[in-house]
Order: C-alpha cells, then sequence, then structure tokens
C-alpha cells in the first residue's frame, strides 16, 4: 500500500503545481473573477459590512497628515468628527491586501515591471484625476466601489443617485477625453 | 462581535483575494463604464453587472433575514455631486479607487501617482468641510429628509421591506431582473457588432478577390 501511495502523491504534486502556474499564464475571465469576488463580498457583507475602498484610502489620508502635522490635524472638525484617525480601521487593510494580491499577481505571471507615464501631458491629467476622485468621494461621502457593489445591491437610495453621478462624470470625462485625444 | 485586529484580517485576506483577481482578470471599474461609453465595447460592463446581479440577491436575501450589515448615513445632492466629480477624476486618471490599487501593485508609477493625489484631494475636501460644515457629518444625520441641507434622508431595502409589508429579497429579485435585462441587452448588441464585423470582413474579402481577379485578366489581355 506505501509504494502506491507514495507514487500517487508524487504524480498529485506536479499537477497541482501546473495547475496553479496555468492560472498565472492565462487571462482571468473578469466575469468568473468578478463572480468570485461577489461571493467573498456577500461574506464578508454578512460579518463586517459590504467591500469599499475611499473609507479605507480616508483614513490612510488622515494617518499620514497626522504623522506630518500631528494632533494639529484634530483642530480640523471633519477629522475630529467625521473621520477620528486610527489604525485600526478594517477598511484600511481592504485596500493594502488589493495592493499585496496584485503585486503576488504580477510578479507570478512575470508581469511586475515599473511602468512610467511618457508625456507631461499625462501625468497632469492624472493629477487633475486624482484630485477629482479624492475630492469626490469625501464630498459624497461613499466611491465607486461602495457604489456598485455596497450601495447598489443594498438598493440604497444613495446608490442610485450616486451611479447617476458617475455615469454623468464617466460620460462628461470621456468627452473631454475625446476632445483632449483629438487635438494631440 | 469580532475584536479590530480580526476585522483587519479579514479586510486583509479579502483585498489580497481580490487584486489577486483583478490583477489576473485585467478587471477595472473605469473600464467598465469608460469603455461602454468611447468604444462600445463591454467585457468590463458584463463582469461588473454579474457580480452585482450575484450581490443584490445575496444582500437582499440576508436583509431579508435581518443579518449583515448594510451600510448606514444619509444621501443627497452631494452624493450625486460628488460621484460626478469622481466619473470625470476616474476617466482622467484612467483608473478608479481599485484599479489604482491593482496597477500599482503591478509596477504602474502613474497609477501610484493618481492614488496619492487621491489622498490630496481628501485632505483637500476635509479643509473644505471643516470651514463650511456642508454636507451634514453622519453624526448629525437623522434618516429624514433635510432639505435646508440638501440631504434626502435614507433608505434601503430593508426601509424598503419594512415599510411595504414584504421581504427584502422582493426588491432584490425585481432589481436582478432589471440587472439581467441590462446584460441579456448588452449580450444582443455584441451578437449585431459581430454579425456587422463579420459582414464587413466578407464583403472586404469578397472585394480583394474580385480586384485580384480583374488584375489576372488585366494580365492575361496584355
Amino acid at each position: 500500500m506505501l509504494p502506491q501511495a507514495k507514487r500517487a502523491a508524487v504524480s498529485f504534486v506536479p499537477q497541482q503545481r501546473g495547475g496553479v502556474m496555468e492560472f498565472f499564464k492565462k487571462t482571468l475571465d473578469p466575469i468568473i473573477a468578478l463572480a468570485a469576488i461577489a461571493v467573498l463580498d456577500i461574506f464578508m457583507f454578512l460579518i463586517m459590512g459590504a467591500w469599499t475602498v475611499g473609507g479605507g484610502e480616508t483614513m490612510m489620508t488622515g494617518l499620514i497628515a497626522k504623522g506630518m502635522i500631528g494632533d494639529e490635524l484634530e483642530r480640523l472638525p471633519f477629522w475630529s468628527i467625521v473621520f477620528p484617525v486610527h489604525g485600526d480601521y478594517w477598511k484600511i487593510y481592504i485596500s493594502l491586501g488589493m495592493l499585496f494580491g496584485a503585486f503576488v499577481g504580477a510578479v507570478l505571471s512575470k508581469e511586475f515591471y515599473l511602468r512610467v507615464p511618457r508625456h507631461l501631458s499625462e501625468w497632469l491629467l492624472i493629477t487633475i484625476g486624482g484630485l477629482l476622485m479624492g475630492f469626490g468621494i469625501r464630498l459624497a461621502y461613499i466611491c465607486n466601489v461602495s457604489t456598485f457593489f455596497g450601495l447598489m445591491p443594498e438598493m440604497n437610495m444613495g446608490g442610485y443617485l450616486a451611479m447617476s453621478g458617475i455615469l454623468a462624470g464617466a460620460w462628461v470625462g470621456s468627452l473631454i477625453y475625446k476632445k483632449l485625444l483629438e487635438a494631440e | 462581535m469580532m475584536t479590530p485586529v480580526a476585522e483587519c484580517f479579514v479586510a486583509f485576506l479579502f483585498g489580497s483575494v481580490a487584486g489577486l483577481l483583478m490583477q489576473r482578470s485585467r478587471f477595472c471599474n473605469t473600464a467598465a463604464l469608460r469603455d461602454a461609453i468611447m468604444f462600445k465595447t463591454y467585457r468590463n460592463t458584463k463582469a461588473m453587472l454579474v457580480a452585482m446581479m450575484i450581490l443584490t440577491i445575496g444582500f437582499t436575501g440576508f436583509m431579508s433575514l435581518g443579518a449583515g450589515h448594510p451600510l448606514q448615513f444619509d444621501v443627497g445632492l452631494n452624493t450625486f455631486a460628488g460621484l460626478f466629480l469622481f466619473g470625470i477624476g476616474m476617466v482622467f486618471a484612467g483608473a478608479c479607487t481599485v484599479s489604482t490599487w491593482v496597477k500599482t501593485g503591478e509596477g504602474n508609477l502613474g497609477a501610484l501617482w493618481a492614488l496619492i493625489f487621491t489622498f490630496v484631494g481628501m485632505f483637500l475636501f476635509s479643509l473644505v468641510w471643516s470651514a463650511s460644515w456642508w454636507p451634514p457629518a453622519p453624526q448629525t444625520m437623522t434618516g429624514q429628509i433635510n432639505a435646508p441641507a440638501l440631504q434626502l434622508g435614507f433608505a434601503n431595502a430593508q426601509t424598503l421591506g419594512e415599510k411595504f409589508g414584504v421581504p427584502a429579497i422582493v426588491f432584490g429579485l425585481v432589481q436582478t431582473v432589471v440587472l439581467f435585462g441590462l446584460y441579456r441587452g448588452i449580450l444582443k448588441r455584441e451578437r449585431a457588432q459581430h454579425a456587422e464585423h463579420e459582414k464587413h470582413e466578407r464583403e472586404h474579402a469578397r472585394k480583394k478577390a474580385e480586384k485580384a481577379a480583374k488584375a489576372a485578366a488585366a494580365n492575361q489581355t496584355a
């Protein structure tokens, strides 16, 4: 029995490795990826709450600001009333996890390399884009992830408002982006 | 009740799996909206709709049983305005909140730059809010309409269920059917695009064959 069992174990391991490595060779169908994430999001909804990103990013902003200016930050009502800064806010770790998971995926699939925008205009657009995203998330109190993967599926009224806003914004943004591309 | 450390661990685990799957599938929320608007391609849009259908059934199903932790805060015109700005921003930056993290993990310095300025944008908002105190902080929200503050109160599948005396899942199923209708509409559009593409290919091949035949005939005459 023992030699057979040993052989089975030996033949099993390479197959498993092949299967895992195969995962990092092919591009995954986004429908499968998102369906799996949705199921996990339901589990997280049951124990803590639905997937969001903006909240964690805001807390990180607060932590960075506190690191730079210390307790002076609390003189701003936003950071004392809305978002008191503390490091054990779970949403921070979703974002850090995404960074880690993507890094692992990119390294194992040999897709990790430094990509640098070439033109000054790209840097400028990204800067404006980042500022608008950050300002917009806090003005709305929610981000795009909480809109599509939290509020909308909970049928929160805010989800419909947010979705209308993001669609209108994406449409206006696309029009401007198209004009800029044509002008180049 | 979980300890904060356990919550952080679960969140990190979820984020890691989500980040890995996003990286391997090249899913991007920005692309889901931008590509549908600009290029009429729906690879990411379909995935987003499938996730929303699963989540709607899951969330409203558990909400019917009184389980889960729905987001609780009032919404108002700031919700629309904020996401409007966000929508423009994500197209400019070429990444949303998810893809800034995922692309940064892949070594994209542009995405890291977008992330840094998202933080800067958030801090700028905190300054503006601290000076104006608008819109109201979540602590001052009442769940009711607050016209002077442009707030519309709070409602979700659970409150709708309580108001109409039916389980939240009923509303969830209605929403799922609507989302499925959109998904089917996209599939139909893709089939039409494919048929159109094939028609052009056939037309192109026919013209090429005709040209070749004409050239051959001209050669023979010569």
